[in-house]
């Protein structure tokens, strides 16, 4: 028969030391699940898709310094030796790369004027190559012509009158039906038209922490600029046998201009997450030390309760209690410390999620994650009382006779 | 019925052999009370931790209620302790966390009774050491001799057929051992057996009959007869 009224009203006579053990769960349990629903946060950021063929794209910095160098017939030609080099699947140039944490944006809207509402979009510029190169999944509508493809000088202000924007993007445009973007006249600089004429799938942003991460938009741009990237997809496997390949290549085709940065996409990934990687390293590492903290604890104080109680345990044992009666004692003492503690640390975590939402912008923590602390915690408490409990039940029933 | 035959206890501390007991032998009959006496170090409370099943003796033959206790595992002393044992300790060693009306209920717990029969038992043998109307207070709250009074209700509770006493009275004054002592006295008319382990001479020889244990054997035997005659 478990003692449960006899535990809770013994509990009740003594209880400051079980109180600040439940407080020290229920922190726990507040911190810990917090910790865990912003790791789970980052590590869903982590894994989203950005769209393009990660592990066989790289790109590279073509910086001009030349003073009689043709940009636009040198590019071309730059571009035309990529394509034509074996094992490359398309090259393209391009304003910014996703998820490297530089780029552009814009706000657009559905009808011109300085008072509307207005979406902020990140913009790739690209030429008809850039859904084969980037490696994208047009889900509607069609690609660019190159009759499409207009030159943009630094400065320019004016936008050309076709975009192929991503799937969130038309969602955010047309939330009933994302559809029905298609072929859909939205306005740039705030009465710049451009009719919508392809939606792909995914294709992320260059800022991996921006909350419009997934809304980007391809401008059939090509620059005429001193500095831009060259973006490469290669057949799979061949990427880093073809990196050194074209570096060498195109800074030995011209003098007048330095090749840097090859960098591949993933190296891109995982320099854009570092410091969620770190952050996540951080928070495993507190929740970790916590719950050891939490555990030690619950063993300290049912050391101390046990070497207190030494003689009353010895009676008990002499009064008819098997060991496995005794340690149960202590076990669901703790399962009713463990239970305050949980009670509490449920509202902490909680309070603290709605704090984090609100100051944040998180989405609130879900039931799962705090039926899976509370349970978590119940099971370090009685694995933390599990060897005290024992040496408890090995104290001999003969202590009750001793008077020292 | 208790008997002992050639029990012997032997104590090892490194190469130092120690004999608590040296071929004890003692039968209680049913509705004895018989004090045990001796001076310190003489094997008195083993004894009573022998006879009260709280430590294992090294070899001899010991029945209790014609069950062989060498047989018995540690759940099965566990048991019989609890059915068949009432203890009453020198300290009471009451629980002081709980109050009266608990720290009787603790033995019927591990017995498995309802609780309905637990309180049946709990008022009863209160009522029956004159504590009934204080079974909400703490043993802090009470004297040495109710204090003493509650810890008989304990081991009175679960109905047993051996009550063992260790030193009742020794934390007590005068006049509330001779309290204790005639409640003793009352529980072994109604029919309980009672061993008391006592320094006491004058309340030893207030039992049925008084042994004398010496260098772990018992050295001396008054018997009933004797002390009605006297």
């Amino acid at each position: 028969m478990i003692e449960i009224g006899l535990i809770v009203r013994a509990l009740l006579r003594n209880k400051i030391g079980a109180l600040l053990i439940a407080l020290q769960i229920a922190l726990t349990m507040t911190i810990m699940v917090n910790a865990i629903f912003m790791i789970q946060d980052r590590q869903s950021q982590m894994q989203r898709e950005s769209g393009l063929d990660e592990a066989n794209t790289f790109y590279l910095t073509n910086t001009v310094f030349g003073k009689d160098y043709n940009l636009q017939a040198e590019m071309q030609t730059d571009l035309n030796s990529i394509r034509k080099t074996p094992g490359v699947i398309d090259a393209l140039q391009i304003n910014a790369i996703p998820l490297s944490g530089g780029g552009w944006s814009m706000s657009l809207q559905h009808e011109p004027g300085d008072d509307k509402d207005t979406i902020g979009s990140a913009v790739y510029m690209v030429d008809d190559h850039a859904i084969n190169t980037l490696g994208v999944e047009l889900l509607a509508g069609t690609n660019f012509s190159a009759e499409d493809i207009e030159w943009r000088v630094d400065g320019q202000s004016t936008w050309p009158s076709k975009t192929i924007i991503t799937k969130a993007f038309a969602e955010q445009l047309y939330p009933d039906n994302w559809e029905t973007a298609l072929g859909k006249t939205i306005y740039i600089s705030q009465n710049q038209p451009m009719q919508v004429i392809g939606i792909i799938k995914t294709l992320q942003a260059p800022w991996n922490g921006w909350g419009g991460v997934e809304r980007s938009m391809l401008v059939p741009f090509q620059m005429e600029t001193q500095s831009s990237y060259y973006f490469i997809r290669t057949e799979s496997g061949r990427r880093d046998e073809l990196m050194p390949i074209i570096e060498k290549t195109l800074a030995e085709s011209n003098k007048e201009r330095i090749i840097r940065r090859v960098t591949t996409l993933e190296e891109t990934r995982k320099r854009s997450y570092r410091r969620h990687n770190a952050t996540n390293k951080i928070l495993t590492t507190v929740v970790i030390t916590l719950t050891l903290i939490t555990g030690f604890g619950i063993v300290g104080l049912a050391i101390f309760s046990i070497n207190r109680r030494t003689k009353q345990i010895g009676t008990r044992r002499a009064i008819g209690a098997t060991k496995w009666q005794v340690m149960r004692y202590f076990l669901v003492e703790n399962f009713l410390i463990s239970c305050v503690g949980v009670i509490i640390g449920i509202a902490g975590a909680i309070a603290l999620n709605m704090w984090l939402v609100k100051t944040f912008n998180l989405t609130p923590i879900g039931f799962e994650l705090i039926a899976f602390g509370a349970v978590a915690l119940f099971i370090v408490g009685q694995l933390a009382v599990l060897y005290p409990a024992k040496k408890a039940a090995l104290i001999p029933p003969a202590t009750a006779t001793r008077t020292v | 019925m208790l008997v002992m035959k050639n029990i012997n206890k032997t104590f090892q501390t490194g190469n130092i052999q120690t004999h608590a007991l040296n071929n004890f032998n003692l039968t209680v009959n049913e509705g004895d009370f018989v004090s045990v006496t001796g001076p310190s170090g003489s094997g008195k409370t083993t004894f009573l931790n022998i006879a009260g099943l709280l430590e294992t003796y090294t070899n001899g033959e010991f029945t209790l209620d014609g069950k062989d206790v060498g047989q018995l595992n540690d759940n099965g002393r566990s048991r019989m302790r609890n059915e068949k044992i009432g203890f009453v300790f020198q300290g009471f060693n009451l629980i002081p966390d709980l109050n009266l009306f608990d720290n009787v209920d603790v033995p019927l717990r591990y017995r498995g009774f309802d609780a309905k029969e637990r309180r049946r038992r709990i008022e009863e043998n209160l009522e029956r050491v004159g504590l009934a109307s204080r079974m909400k207070h703490l043993p802090s709250q009470l004297s040495g001799g109710q204090q003493q009074r509650v810890a008989i209700a304990r081991a009175l509770a679960t109905e047993p057929r051996f009550l063992l006493a260790d030193e009742p009275t020794g934390n007590l004054d005068s006049q509330m051992a001779q309290g204790v002592m005639t409640l003793l006295e009352e529980i072994n008319q109604q029919g309980t057996t009672i061993i008391m382990v006592t320094h006491d001479l004058e309340l030893a020889m207030r039992a049925i009959r008084t042994i004398q244990v010496r260098d772990g054997r018992v050295s001396e035997l008054d018997v009933v007869a004797e002390k009605a005659s006297a």
